[in-house]
């Protein structure tokens, strides 16, 4: 029993050596098996990073997202097929449901088979508009590729993406154009702070409908940066969703192919670009990984956060306002194959909120050390002068990172009976200290006088 | 009155050994008696903690006895008022706790460990017979009848006013504080008599320990001085009053300022300010009092009067001043309640929407003191008869009690003692006359034994009117002597069977658990409460906090042991209407609030299935005034009555109704117990729409057997940053429409 036991546990750590954080079985929902040829080189890639594929097509009875409620896979590529929908184990429900569990999906577009209706009404649903009418492209007189486009401008060379903002790191970097041929452009919904566009088409693009050329002209779709050639979303639990506008993209034919941009002979790095987009979708970047969490007391002796797993967090319940806390939190990134000490883009920091219905302090997390795999994070404070049940909460929500949310919840008490200042440390107070020993001695010398005095008093009352 | 027939049997010195250890006898009797009759929940049920406040105080002496008394003095509690937390040992008055605490000790010590639990069930009868025992120390004080205090122990002991706030499990502060009540008044009572130091130091040292029981105390910080005002007034000053009044005062003054909850109150705030002034003009009547024996004159007494009158009049007025810059703190909104019963209605509706703070009802009186009701005021006034000092104190007490007793429910507590002794003044006074076996000489041929009612009445009636100033001679005839004790014994009969009726059908149920009977006659026991309170403690995170209506607080904190946004420690207004602003809100407003307060879990009483009319839906309105009292632009009162000025729940109710939280919680799914349409309400009578109300941002976690307590589990933000609704609707299959043409300028967006 035991070998059995050793050995399932070595398979699981096969497995669990994949490339991505949180899995490695890739479904790879293809409708034609002959179509694969075409993404040979791309899934080739995606084996060699150590992802188990399945192809299913997704009129297979045996596709199903979920195994005893539990996810059968932990990555979904949805390629596009021809047939208007995509059968019943792929709803728009199913896919959320899938997401809601941490599964991730990349789902590729093209203009060419119209968008089935599953994936129309979930990509509506979360707020990323595509075309409503199939054949839709985004065209671009300028940043066309001239070979193989040179009539229809809609093969796009772009340069890789740089960051969306400074303040976020930029996963998909890199060097040479992309060729983006016949895409169907995304423009993403004002409200949802969860989207974040990768790859923005180039201001001179703008979305064309071949078939529906008055309303072009008049109402375009989308024109410009607001249309976008690959778009993502990350759900609160950090579930990850790409869309990518041409499905195209991944395909042998553009992933190493001679282009011409204006007049220019480049080669299209669609390799490189897919490889960075997979692996941030499928969980291979910006994943952060919160340690532990810190803290105590400051009584003037710095603690050490131990990074051990095998021990827990051991930290008071109990504080008091006005005394000083410090605190210390461990995170980590996960990069390709293992863990690295997290470090904030340039003008970004990681923060800490001491809150009680809304926060008391909001306190920028300086990085104090590092281990051979996390930064660690720490910040003095003292606590406010209000007792009630605060939280130590890091929140930390950015484009392309996984979201950290961590609570942990103190009870802040009042001064105890015996921990305020003696009646004599108190300076103000001598005065009326003073008054009552004068009335106690006062007293005292009254009483005495007086019962000396007494024989005295009581013969002339009596006389009375 | 067996202590009376005896006399004749034996001779003085047996007879006084004997009634001695009689009256200790029935003494003894009389508080068994008071504990047993007390007994019936506990033997019905079972030895649990009743309704609501005494749940905290169980806890809170759970805590003592754990932790010991100083953490418990320093006591922060985190579980409550989530996430103010409430200061609790500074916020409450210990005697109870610390009590029991002790008693327990002392078992333990004596090698006898009983269950704290049992202590606190058992604490309110044992203190009952205690009650017994002062009231009986009380009544001796003011009258010479011996019959008369062991009869106001007996009526003390069985006495319904005094039985509803201590059956067993009924673990409040006033199980103790009457006690203290009574016995400070005896020791006050005594003081005066004797003009003793000692007497006057007992007193404070028995009113300090009232004070740290029961904010109830501010009654006696009033009554004395009023005593002792009245005295003075009547020009009954004396070195007597002078040495009780000045040592209870500053004695009991530093006694009650030791406890963190009172603490500087007895010199700052309006209602201790009586007591503060009457401490003021004593000194002042001394020194005029010295002054006179020095200097005697005749218009002296005048000159005096005069001054005292002046004197009160500056105080008062420098009291008012006082009050209206801020220095005293003015005066709490339930003493405004004690004076105009309308107020707490319009301006505090935290205050009013406290049953045991509306007025009375005049049958409650009947109810509560049976007989005694007519035995009081002749009491009273044969206290006018002789008017000593203590039976001054007898009518202050008995008109202030009146009063106070018809303003509030709770404060029928205060009243009962003195019904208690003044009738069994007046009775006792019966009693002695006709039980005198000895046919008294005939001095006078006018009074005939056929004229029995004149002679009863002139024994009661003061010499003061005509009618009465001929002597009284007594009662000759045996008939009239058995008629009237026959019908004195039929009556006492009567109040025990009524006391005992009414302690055991009106008082004795727990309200945790429910009794109902079947058909077939056996009881049947509801007992929702208990069953939602164990699946909260078995089946949420330790730490999981709940949100109910301030009534369900304590027992929430108790039983299922989680952290609560309000209770019954009503000290935070604000933060009840938060709840209360919540639960009548949509769901939209609501969330954003339940978030930010982390509730986990949100509990609803519904008493529509089963008919029991103390839910949450008939509480609502009390939710909706005190929201908006602080949100008045964003809950409106109005909204939940029809145009016709109905509260419904049916069909007719109006949308605000329907759409409120507290209406979808309460009859969400309802339906699904009828056949379609047929849904029905059994406490307010009403179909309901055949419609149920949706939730989306919620979720039914826990109904109990017989729906009176549901309860909802707050649902996370959604995955996808979609609004609960839109949520819902879209996993029922309602596909989100593409919008149409926009209209007017596209918003761009930027990252």
């Amino acid at each position: 029993m035991r070998w059995l036991f050793s050995f399932v546990l070595a398979t699981l750590l096969a497995a669990v050596h994949a490339v991505s954080y949180t899995g490695s079985r890739l479904l790879v929902v293809l409708e034609d098996a002959a179509e694969k040829e075409k993404y040979g080189v791309f899934l080739g890639d995606l084996e060699s990073r150590g992802y188990h594929i399945t192809t299913e097509s997704p009129k297979s009875d045996k596709l199903s997202l979920f195994k005893h409620g539990e996810r059968a896979y932990d990555h979904v590529l949805l390629l596009p097929s021809k047939a208007k929908g995509l059968g019943p184990a792929l709803t728009a429900n199913l896919l959320l449901e899938f997401m809601k569990k941490e599964g991730n999906i990349l789902l590729a577009l093209s203009s060419e088979n119209g968008t089935p209706s599953s994936v129309n009404s979930l990509l509506l649903e979360l707020d990323i508009h595509i075309p409503s009418d199939k054949g839709a492209v985004v065209v671009d007189h300028f940043n066309y590729d001239s070979t193989s486009a040179a009539e229809k401008h809609d093969v796009l060379l772009l340069p890789f993406p740089k960051a969306l903002r400074p303040d976020v790191k930029n996963y998909f970097g890199g060097e040479g154009v992309i060729a983006v041929p016949r895409a169907v452009g995304q423009v993403l919904g004002n409200d949802s702070p969860l989207l974040a566009p990768v790859l923005r088409a180039p201001s001179t693009a703008y979305s064309y409908n071949p078939k529906d050329e008055s309303d072009i002209v008049e109402d375009p779709f989308a024109v410009g940066a607001q249309l976008n050639l690959v778009s993502v979303l990350q759900a609160h639990n950090s579930a990850r969703l790409a869309v990518l506008g041409s499905a195209e993209v991944l395909q042998n034919a553009w992933f190493a192919e001679k282009a011409t941009l204006n007049g220019q002979a480049v080669k299209t790095a669609n390799r490189d670009f897919s490889e960075k987009l997979t692996s941030w979708t499928f969980k291979e970047t910006g994943v952060l990984k919160v340690g532990k969490l810190l803290h105590y007391q400051d009584e003037g002796v710095s603690k050490k956060l131990n990074t051990s797993g095998a021990l827990p967090e051991n930290n008071p319940q109990i504080y008091r306002i006005k005394s000083d806390v410090a605190f210390q939190v461990e995170l980590s990134e996960y990069s390709k194959t293992h863990l690295v000490p997290f470090v904030p883009a340039d003008s970004d920091v990681v923060q800490l909120e001491f809150s009680m219905l809304s926060p008391f302090h909001r306190l920028n997390l300086t990085p104090i050390s590092k281990t051979a795999n996390a930064t660690i994070f720490g910040v003095s404070f003292k606590t406010p002068d209000q007792h009630g049940i605060f939280n130590f909460r890091v929140n930390y929500r950015r484009p392309f990172l996984t979201n950290i949310e961590e609570k942990r919840q103190v009870t802040v008490r009042h001064f105890a009976h015996d921990e305020w200042p003696r009646s004599w440390q108190i300076s103000g107070a001598w005065v009326w200290i003073g008054g009552i020993w004068v009335t106690v001695f006062g007293w005292l010398a009254f009483v005495a006088v007086w019962l000396w005095s007494a024989p005295a008093e009581k013969t002339v009352k009596k006389t009375q | 009155m067996a202590v009376a027939e005896s006399e004749s049997v034996f001779t003085p010195a047996t007879s006084r050994n004997t009634r001695g250890m009689l009256r200790v006898i029935i003494l003894a009797l009389i508080a068994a008696a008071a504990v047993s009759s007390r007994l019936f929940s506990v033997i019905r049920f079972e030895s649990i903690i009743h309704e609501f406040d005494p749940w905290f105080n169980f806890r809170a002496t759970k805590y003592l006895v754990q932790n010991g008394f100083y953490s418990f003095w320093d006591w922060f509690d985190d579980r409550t008022w989530h996430p103010l937390g409430r200061v609790t040992g500074g916020t409450l008055y210990p005697g109870l706790m610390v009590t029991s605490g002790v008693i327990y000790h002392a078992l333990r010590f004596l090698t006898l460990p009983v269950d704290i639990r049992n202590i606190c069930v058992l604490l309110a009868p044992g203190f009952s017979g205690l009650t017994a025992l002062a009231t009986y120390l009380l009544t001796s004080e003011m009258v010479t009848s011996p019959s008369a205090g062991l009869l106001a122990a007996a009526f003390m002991g069985i006495t319904p006013g005094y039985i509803s706030r201590s059956v067993a499990g009924s673990y409040d502060n006033e199980a103790i504080a009457i006690f203290l009540l009574v016995f400070t008044f005896f020791l006050w009572i005594k003081a005066v008599k004797n003009g003793s130091m000692f007497w006057g130091a007992l007193t404070a040292l028995f009113y300090g320990y009232m004070v740290s029981a029961w904010g109830g105390y501010v009654f006696i910080t009033n009554l004395l001085p009023l005593h002792a005002f009245v005295l003075i007034c009547m020009g009954r000053y004396s070195a007597r009053l002078y040495v009780s009044y000045t040592s209870w005062y500053a004695l009991g003054t530093l006694a009650s300022m030791q406890i963190p909850f009172v603490g500087f109150l007895p010199i700052r705030s309006s209602e201790h300010m009586s007591s503060l002034g009457v401490f003021g003009l004593i000194q002042l009547v001394a020194f005029v009092d010295y002054v006179r024996a020095q200097l005697p004159s005749k218009q002296f007494q005048t000159l005096l009067r005069a001054i005292v009158l002046f004197v009160f009049v500056v105080a008062f007025g420098g009291l008012v001043l006082l009050t209206v810059s801020g220095v005293i703190a003015p005066w709490t909104g339930r003493f405004y309640s004690l004076w105009d019963t309308g107020y707490a209605k319009i301006h505090i509706p935290i205050i009013a929407s406290v049953s045991e703070h509306q007025p009375t009802a005049w049958p409650a009186f009947f109810f509560d003191l049976s007989m005694m009701i007519w035995l009081f005021p002749a009491g009273v006034y044969m206290c006018f008869k002789r008017l000593t000092d203590e039976q001054v104190f007898i009518v202050i007490y008995a008109v202030l009690a009146s009063y106070f007793a018809g303003v509030m429910v709770r404060l029928m507590l205060t009243l009962t003692p003195i019904v208690c002794v003044a009738s069994a003044m007046a009775f006792s006074q019966i009693l002695d006359t006709y039980l005198d076996t000895k046919t008294p000489k005939v001095d006078s041929k006018e009074t005939g034994s056929s004229d029995a009612a004149k002679v009863a009445a002139a024994a009661v009636l003061p010499d003061g009117l005509r009618s009465t100033r001929k002597p009284v001679v007594g009662i000759y005839s045996y008939a009239s002597k058995l008629t009237v004790v026959g019908a004195s014994a039929v009556y006492l009969l009567l109040f025990v069977l009524h006391c005992t009726w009414v302690t055991s059908n009106a008082y004795s149920s727990p309200s945790v658990v429910l009794a109902s009977r079947l058909p077939d006659g056996s009881q049947h026991i509801i007992d929702d409460y208990r069953e939602a309170y164990y699946w909260l403690r078995q089946n949420t995170p330790d730490n999981a906090k709940i949100m109910s209506w301030w009534d369900y607080g304590y027992q929430i904190g108790g039983m299922a042991d989680r952290p609560t946004l309000v209770d019954n420690n009503t000290w935070n207004n604000t933060h009840i209407a938060t709840v209360g602003k919540a639960m009548s809100s949509r769901e939209e407003v609501s969330y954003p609030i339940m978030r930010q307060h982390e509730v986990d879990y949100v509990l609803v009483v519904f008493g529509g299935l089963l008919g029991y009319s103390g839910d949450d839906i008939n509480k609502f309105l009390w939710m909706v005034r005190i929201a908006e009292g602080i949100w008045p632009e964003e809950v409106k009162e109005r909204n939940f009555f029809t145009p016709r000025g109905e509260y419904r729940v049916d069909e007719e109710a109006t949308p605000t109704m329907k759409n409120s939280l507290m209406y979808k919680m309460s009859y969400y799914n309802y339906n699904s117990l009828f056949p379609a349409g047929q849904a029905q309400d059994r406490v307010r009578g009403a179909r309901l729409p055949a419609q149920g109300p949706e939730l989306s941002t919620i979720e039914e976690a826990f109904t109990s057997e017989n729906w009176i307590i549901r309860i909802y589990k707050v649902k996370d933000l959604d995955n996808f940053g979609r609004d609960h609704q839109s949520a819902t609707s879209f996993e029922k299959g309602h596909k989100k429409k593409r919008t149409a043409k926009r209209k007017g300028p596209r918003v761009l967006r930027v990252d």
